[in-house]
């Protein structure tokens, strides 16, 4: 019992401390000769379950909530920390277009598919190995955008019942994950990835949650007024 | 060697207790096997909503406004109302589910799929509606679809779900804290074991679930008059795999295509001897090709932004042989252009079940471009990359030939020849598109190619 005690103990530590983990440059941000003055930001996907002791449960209206609450962060965060602008998503309102909705759509995926690369071996971002191709430019974004911003995430609430349970038991406790890709909006290279991570209540962070960004982001140089 | 002290036996007695209650569902998924009666879904319906259900139907309908929201929606009106058509055409009359409104749509996916949601949210994805090809092939889809809601499969499947993962919550605690000696001993097996024996029941129930869709589709073909035998056609198809993702696993949530094509089989029996001259028209495949058309062309812009170039040459191939127009000829042309290095087809060797799992592994360390550039590197994808580059080249200047030219040819040509290392003329090609289509969306980007490619060229 002292043993497992002990273990909490320690996983509680390990996961306070460690809110942020690495973020991986590209070499044209380290050498300045790119930097990110205006980013877009693409509509974040973030997903959560409620674990419970009768297995995980959806909560879509929560991850919707939740996808905005990042959304609006990591623009507050980049804006206050970094002095980089949020501009809107396309120069003309094309919200009821079908095509630019697609392109938005197409443009998303073509993220999630490149995602589970960039997780496989994050540090080649360093490299410059990863890119969405020119085909950004398709998504006619506005016209002094530098680049477009990137979120997913994913993170796990526990019920009360569960909570006891990982306490005695063990278990992943309640968390939320971010993975965050900044990306050229010329030339689609992937300039930035983090992936922050902090534990508790991902439902209802807000604090936590910009600490946790502000981490991420530590790397990404400020921008200099000209 | 067997347990004295109190605890133990108490412990033990808990732990033998569990694992009866775990063992209970696999004597049942094993029950459950047996042939499913023959009857159509009930018209009446007896199904309770609980809380827990209720919360179910709740994300449901919140996954509908998703999928609309972000885009994945196709918003092509025929092509949805064709789904309602067809879906509509297969409810039996006078069927009133309570907490179910049936919505039929397309999904932009270029993977074969569909899945119904238990708020009677019916999706087929595009890349299914178009590997089908007829009429009935997607009647059968729905009609199994349809089935999974009007069966309640996924609040039954949920309930079942909850009891079984608390089960295993439960052995996992018991395992926790399991005393030494030989009962801990036994007792931390038998713990480890049954989260196995659980996953194995709810994969096997889902399977069952899935086995009842297939069965009671067929009757609900034979009510709307579809032809039953195209149940087991669209397997045939779906077994196909073009591109080698049929991995089997060792949990697998459906029945092997190959055991469903002999389960569906043996059980048309006599019921696809009587064929009616409806079920016959429904079978025609230029008419289900004529009204698929823009679906299908959708699609192969899908797979190809998906990097599924042998879905796309196959799916194109199909188009054009249906009808040679420019469009269509254009889109064989950037399939090809797509495939590069890539073989048309797999191998059997390709084909196995270690192949595809290492195809798979590669292909989530590898991205679309490295796999290209390992693939030329070697006779055969240098070989495959010629003679796709060239047949791509002759399909879009048929495509330019042809009535009606697509000026999106010339910026295919364009891109062709700007990776054959053909500037001046991949030039000519991007400047013809450009004049051609003045409100081209991807104006910005053919701009900034011409522009690098002139700087090249200096």
């Amino acid at each position: 019992m002292r043993a497992r005690l002990f273990a909490l103990v320690v996983l509680l530590t390990v996961c306070g401390s460690h809110q942020a983990r690495a973020q991986f440059l590209h070499p044209k941000i380290k050498s300045k000769e790119t930097t990110i003055r205006r980013v877009v930001v693409m509509p974040a996907k973030v997903n959560v379950v409620r674990d419970s002791m009768k297995g995980p449960e959806g909560m879509a209206a929560e991850s919707d909530e939740l996808s905005l609450r990042v959304e609006k962060m990591v623009a507050e965060v980049l804006s206050k920390q970094k002095q980089v602008a949020t501009l809107p998503a396309t120069a003309s309102s094309a919200e009821d277009d079908a095509q630019q909705k697609y392109n938005v759509a197409d443009f998303q995926t073509k993220f999630d598919d490149l995602l589970p690369k960039i997780m496989k071996k994050r540090s080649d971002v360093k490299k410059g190995r990863f890119s969405m191709g020119d085909e950004v430019l398709n998504l006619n974004l506005h016209k002094d955008a530098d680049a477009v911003v990137f979120i997913r995430g994913e993170g796990k609430k526990l019920t009360g019942g569960k909570t006891a349970f990982t306490l005695l038991v063990g278990g992943v406790p309640a968390y939320l994950r971010l993975q965050i890709g900044i990306v050229d909006a010329r030339n689609g290279e992937v300039l930035l990835y983090t992936d922050p991570i902090f534990p508790g209540d991902p439902t209802t962070a807000v604090d936590r949650l910009r600490k946790a960004l502000e981490k991420g982001f530590k790397k990404l140089p400020e921008v200099k007024a000209q | 060697m067997f347990p004295r002290k109190p605890t133990n036996l108490i412990v033990a007695a808990l732990c033998v207790s569990i694992v009866f209650t775990s063992l209970g569902p696999v004597a049942l998924a094993q029950k459950k096997t047996a042939p499913v009666e023959a009857t159509p879904p009930p018209l009446r319906e007896e199904f309770k909503f609980g809380d827990v259900d209720l919360e179910v139907l709740q994300q449901a309908n919140l996954l509908d406004a998703r999928f609309e929201r972000d885009g994945l929606v196709l918003t092509d009106e025929s092509a949805n109302a064709y789904l309602r058509r067809v879906g509509q055409s297969l409810i039996p009359r006078d069927l009133a589910l309570e907490r179910v409104s049936w919505k039929f749509r397309a999904l932009r996916d270029p993977q074969p799929n569909a899945f119904a949601l238990p708020n009677g949210s019916i999706y087929v994805t595009t890349g299914l509606m178009s590997l089908v090809d007829n009429e009935s092939q997607l009647a059968a889809i729905i009609a199994h679809e349809l089935t999974h809601v009007m069966r309640r499969h996924t609040y039954v499947y949920n309930r079942s779900n909850r009891k079984k993962f608390l089960t295993m919550n439960v052995m996992a605690a018991v395992g926790a804290y399991a005393p030494g000696g030989l009962v801990g001993a036994v007792m931390s097996i038998v713990t480890t074991v049954a989260p196995f024996m659980m996953m194995a029941t709810i994969y096997g129930y889902s399977r069952d679930l899935e086995r009842e869709a297939d069965l009671k589709g067929v009757d609900m073909m034979i009510s709307a008059e579809y032809s039953p035998e195209e149940m087991v056609n669209v397997m045939k198809l779906l077994d196909k795999d073009l591109e080698g993702e049929n991995i089997r696993l060792f949990y697998n949530d459906h029945p092997a295509l190959d055991e469903r094509i002999k389960y569906l089989s043996s059980y048309l029996g006599s019921r696809a001897d009587r064929v009616t001259h409806q079920m016959e028209l429904n079978r025609e495949r230029a008419a289900y090709f004529q009204s698929m058309e823009p679906v299908m062309r959708h699609d192969i812009q899908l797979a190809i932004n998906a990097g599924r170039g042998r879905s796309a040459v196959y799916l194109a191939q199909r188009l054009v042989d249906f009808h040679e127009d420019s469009e269509n000829l254009f889109w064989l042309a950037e399939s090809y252009r797509t495939l590069g290095p890539r073989a048309p087809q797999l191998t059997e060797k390709q084909l196995t079940n270690s192949a595809m799992k290492d195809a798979a592994k590669k292909r989530v360390k590898r991205t679309f471009e490295e796999e290209e550039r390992e693939l030329l590197a070697t006779p055969a994808g240098q070989e495959n990359w010629q003679k796709h580059q060239q047949k791509a080249e002759e399909l879009y200047k048929r495509a330019l030939n042809a009535e009606n030219p697509a000026p999106l040819a010339h910026r295919g040509l364009g891109m062709l020849y700007e990776k054959l290392g053909r500037g001046t003329d991949a030039v000519a090609a991007y400047e013809k598109y450009l004049e051609l289509s003045s409100n081209a969306i991807d104006r910005e980007r053919i701009q900034r190619r011409i522009a690098a490619l002139k700087e090249k060229l200096k």
